[in-house]
């Protein structure tokens, strides 16, 4: 398989986990959750780029490698969409370019966002892309999605 | 484990109706890999679809009588309207994950609001008619995660 470069990255706060500690995830480092990744990576033969960052810069400079050098991303961005110095268009155009290259893009969460004990975080917008959505099975919301990367990219 | 795979309206026209949303794949031939995939794994699935909200919450209900271990429910179009689905979750205690074909938040404004992801475990949309086979294939993992979740959540 020639296709196998998966960029994954991870938002801003991600290096720290220990506030779901709290929410009942258990002991999470992202340590723990690179390692898990890697395994499952290594199951399907795919080459995986696992990045976090704090600065939306950099995370943007991330995203147009995506764009030019990998074949699918796997994207936690945290909570973007409700931190005010941030400009959305940078996520979202970038995602969508992504998307009509046909390579597969899937936004995952370690927590399911949408519960009531959770920041108000809203999954990423864009319009007419294809971005899969996976939210609360803690480590296991990476290991669904590179499972999906790789049924794509084999299709592709 | 037991395990519901419930689905909502118009999910039965799959594989006919929007192709370019919703994909080529039938309801049937997902019911048949569910199944398949469950008995791999030693999981008894029993795959289930209704235009009926009424009859979507009794099932939920009955899942609660049987104590069965995991509901993958895609409530369709039901998912932006049912507080009756949304009541009968909250009262089933075992494993719950939101499924959704293509990602919700990509469409039509109405299809944002979601009155089941709150009382769920975990969403997963957008990655298709393989979202069902991919959930199913990592349940015994995830529901391991869902205990230890509820262990630590129970030490406050």
């Amino acid at each position: 398989m020639n296709n196998n470069k998966l960029l994954i990255i991870n938002g801003p706060g991600l290096s720290d986990l220990s506030n779901l500690n709290e929410m009942g995830y258990g002991h999470l480092t992202l340590d723990m959750v690179r390692k898990k990744c890697a395994e499952t990576c290594e199951i399907f033969g795919i080459k995986m780029d696992f990045r976090q960052t704090d600065d939306e810069t950099e995370l943007s400079r991330f995203l147009i490698e995506g764009i030019e050098d990998f074949d699918a991303l796997i994207i936690n961005p945290v909570g973007y969409s409700h931190a005010p110095s941030i400009d959305f268009a940078i996520y979202s155009s970038a995602i969508k370019m992504i998307t009509q290259q046909n390579k597969p893009v899937i936004e995952v969460h370690i927590s399911n966002i949408f519960q009531q004990d959770v920041e108000n975080t809203k999954p990423i917008q864009v319009p007419g892309g294809e971005v899969g959505f996976v939210s609360g099975l803690g480590i296991h919301s990476y290991d669904l999605a590179i499972r999906a990367v790789n049924k794509k990219l084999s299709k592709n | 484990m037991n395990i519901y795979v419930i689905n909502g309206p118009n999910i039965n026209l799959l594989g006919t109706r929007e192709p370019e949303i919703y994909g080529k794949e039938t309801l049937k031939s997902i019911s048949k890999k569910c199944i398949k995939q469950g008995l791999r794994d030693g999981h008894d699935v029993k795959f289930m679809q209704s235009n009926y909200e009424g009859e979507i919450v009794g099932w939920i209900q009955n899942a609660i009588i049987e104590k069965v271990d995991a509901i993958v429910i895609n409530a369709a179009a039901y998912t932006h309207t049912s507080i009756a689905i949304h009541d009968a979750l909250k009262s089933y205690s075992g494993f719950k994950i939101e499924l959704h074909i293509s990602n919700p938040h990509l469409r039509e404004t109405f299809r944002h609001v979601s009155y089941i992801s709150s009382v769920v475990d975990a969403i997963v949309a957008g990655l298709g008619a393989d979202g069902y086979s991919h959930v199913i294939e990592l349940l015994a993992d995830l529901q391991k995660h869902y205990k230890q979740k509820n262990k630590s959540l129970n030490t406050f």
